[in-house]
């Protein structure tokens, strides 16, 4: 399953994520606050800015990871002309596209495994209180690993219903779905304790 | 090597009623078959003979090993290869996969995905170690499995219908690999010809061993039976 | 030990599969994705804690980059808009929904699946969502939950319908619902 990654390097894939994390959640801490559109403004040509000089491409995939954003901005803006509000709807977008914009950016600049990495990072001092940290690894290779089986099983069912239905399927495929989803873990977690299960690792 | 897995006095109870059992064997021989219908008991007893269930009555040993209690030791001395690739393979990449038997007998993250690298250069498939295990084909999946097991090194290998739905070539590379093997090997398989070969066959109905000893006598009176359970009708029951 | 953590991982990805699957129509020709049916399923099947774990290993994912939101969104992105509030609601809307399911024992499987739902899947969610809104898009109470209001009639037929299908897969399956285990 493809990350949302950008499919070449940039400068900013040079930098390691926590970097990258840490600087966002300054920038966000930072913008949050802030009502004047010419600051809005200048900062959202800013992060323009820095898309276009990571390259044409880079602000491409930004505008089409925005899309989704664009409607829910929408919502907003038609709000706020209907009520004469222009100037607090325009912050408000504003704010919202550039907070969206830095979000992406660190995402699309950031592989899918430095990620992983930081939340490892993060979830390190809860070891000391007894949490299973090498289980939360485990849980999220499994995830990736059987998002994809699911869809394309999920398809099939659709598939077969539609070979013998003159309507598309409705709520009761996730039912099926469920039932795939529940007996896969079964199998798996029977595969599982076949190679040791969760408590016999640190043996050595 | 020398192995053995031992079955004393062994049964097992599903909702109080017994279905497999009772069981007194001493498995040592280097190739051994096992043959059953569906329903008989087989997967019941590959699960007892590697530790993945508790007998009700008895005790299972592997190389004097208590399998069921102690896990970290199974590890060493027993594997299992289940029928489907799609209901093992846990991992995301072919290295992960591999590294993670690894790690779970102490190797750390980085030393496991060496050496899974390399028992795969081993294998003939260093370049395999970034691919996706959802793009693997059938038959490499099934290959996936059985390396995952074997990287990490148990003396005893239980597989339980590993050529089901493989093509004929895919099938005749599984053999040679299992054919291979230092281990010993216990194989549950509707593929009679594979078992032919074999040091002894077990035929497994109704939850007992109904016949014990050489794949010609084993094989030919197993044939005979399901022949003749063919050529009767009335559905797919057990009992007819 | 294992069966948890493989059922948490497996339901983390059912969320996901459900929002990746195309999307369905209801009764009334509404398109609606059934992921928010997917978070209270966790609810309903694995109980209050897995469910509630499922959910943020899904919302983890997300945040790391992987396209699991209906729709194939993803990403940091998504986490910094005024309506982050129901992605943030998620964990607790299937905490509140297992728990009732966990307490409530005697009667029709249906029922209290479907009136877990719309407590957890849609009462605390909302009540979740509908403050972060206010605070992030700026606007009073009132706007907020007109801004929310189309969006509701869809939550509340799949909670009923997370009522049904969770009885379905009691039936089938009953040793896989955790949440009456």
């Amino acid at each position: 399953m493809l990350a949302l990654t950008l499919p070449r390097r940039t400068w900013a894939h040079d930098i390691q994520a926590g970097w990258k994390l840490g600087a966002l959640a300054i920038a966000s801490a930072l913008l949050f606050p802030v009502d004047d559109l010419w600051v809005l403004s200048a900062a959202l040509l800013a992060v323009v800015a820095l898309h276009l000089v990571s390259g044409l491409d880079v602000l491409r995939y930004a505008l089409w990871m925005m899309k989704p954003i664009v409607f829910f901005a929408a919502i907003i803006g038609v709000y706020h002309l209907a009520t004469w509000d222009v100037a607090a709807g325009a912050a408000i977008v504003l704010r919202m596209l550039l907070l969206v914009a830095l979000a992406n950016f660190v995402t699309m600049t950031t592989a899918l495994d430095s990620m992983i990495a930081v939340i490892e990072w993060l979830l390190r001092p809860l070891r000391r209180l007894g949490v299973n940290t090498h289980a939360i690894g485990l849980a999220i290779a499994m995830v990736i690993r059987f998002t994809p089986a699911l869809v394309q099983k999920g398809a099939a069912l659709i598939e077969s219903w539609r070979a013998r239905s003159a309507k598309r399927p409705g709520w009761r495929i996730t039912i099926p779905v469920c039932l795939l989803a529940l007996d896969d873990a079964e199998h798996v977690s029977e595969a599982l304790r076949a190679r040791g299960g969760l408590t016999t690792r640190n043996r050595t | 090597m020398d192995n053995r897995v031992t079955f004393e006095n062994v049964s097992f109870l599903r909702n109080g009623t017994r279905v497999l059992g009772p069981l007194d064997l001493s498995l040592t021989e280097r190739r051994i078959g096992i043959v059953g219908r569906n329903g008989s008991g087989k997967s019941t007893f590959v699960r007892l003979a590697c530790g993945l269930l508790a007998p009700d009555r008895g005790e299972i040993r592997v190389n004097g090993e208590d399998i069921y209690s102690d896990r970290a030791a199974a590890l060493d001395h027993i594997g299992i290869i289940f029928q489907n690739p799609d209901h093992q393979i846990i991992f995301p990449t072919v290295e992960e996969e591999i590294a993670f038997g690894l790690q779970q007998k102490g190797q750390n993250k980085t030393t496991a995905h060496l050496n899974a690298r390399v028992f795969l250069r081993q294998n003939g498939r260093g370049h395999w170690a970034g691919r996706p295990t959802q793009a693997l084909s059938q038959g490499e999946r099934h290959y996936l499995c059985l390396m995952a097991v074997l990287a990490m090194g148990p003396r005893v290998l239980l597989l339980d219908e590993p050529y089901a739905g493989l093509d004929i070539p895919s099938s005749m590379q599984l053999h040679r690999a299992l054919d291979a093997l230092d281990q010993q090997v216990i194989l549950v398989s509707h593929d009679l010809n594979v078992l032919e070969g074999y040091d002894r066959v077990l035929w497994i109905e109704g939850g007992e061993v109904v016949e014990d000893g050489p794949p010609k006598t084993v094989l030919r009176k197993y044939r005979t039976e399901m022949q003749r359970k063919g050529e009767h009708d009335a559905g797919l029951n057990a009992s007819a | 030990m294992e069966r948890n953590l493989t059922f948490i991982a497996l339901f983390a990805a059912l969320i996901a599969a459900l929002g990746l699957l195309p999307k369905f129509t209801l009764m009334s020709g509404i398109p609606i994705t059934a992921q928010t049916l997917g978070i209270m399923l966790c609810g309903t099947i694995l109980g209050a804690r897995r469910g509630a774990l499922a959910v943020v290993l899904f919302l983890a994912l997300v945040a790391v980059g992987l396209p699991l939101l209906a729709g194939g969104r993803g990403g940091l992105g998504v986490f910094t808009t005024p309506w982050a509030g129901f992605l943030f609601g998620f964990p607790a809307a299937a905490y509140v929904t297992g728990l009732v399911v966990e307490k409530w024992r005697n009667g029709n499987l249906t029922l209290i699946a479907g009136v877990a739902s719309l407590i957890g899947g849609v009462g605390v969610l909302y009540a979740v969502a509908i403050p972060y809104y206010m605070v992030g898009a700026d606007k009073g109470l009132l706007e907020a939950t007109i801004t929310m209001l189309p969006f509701v009639p869809g939550d509340l037929i799949k909670a009923v319908l997370a009522g049904v299908v969770t009885q379905a897969i009691w039936k089938a399956r009953p040793e896989a619902v955790l949440s009456r285990g």
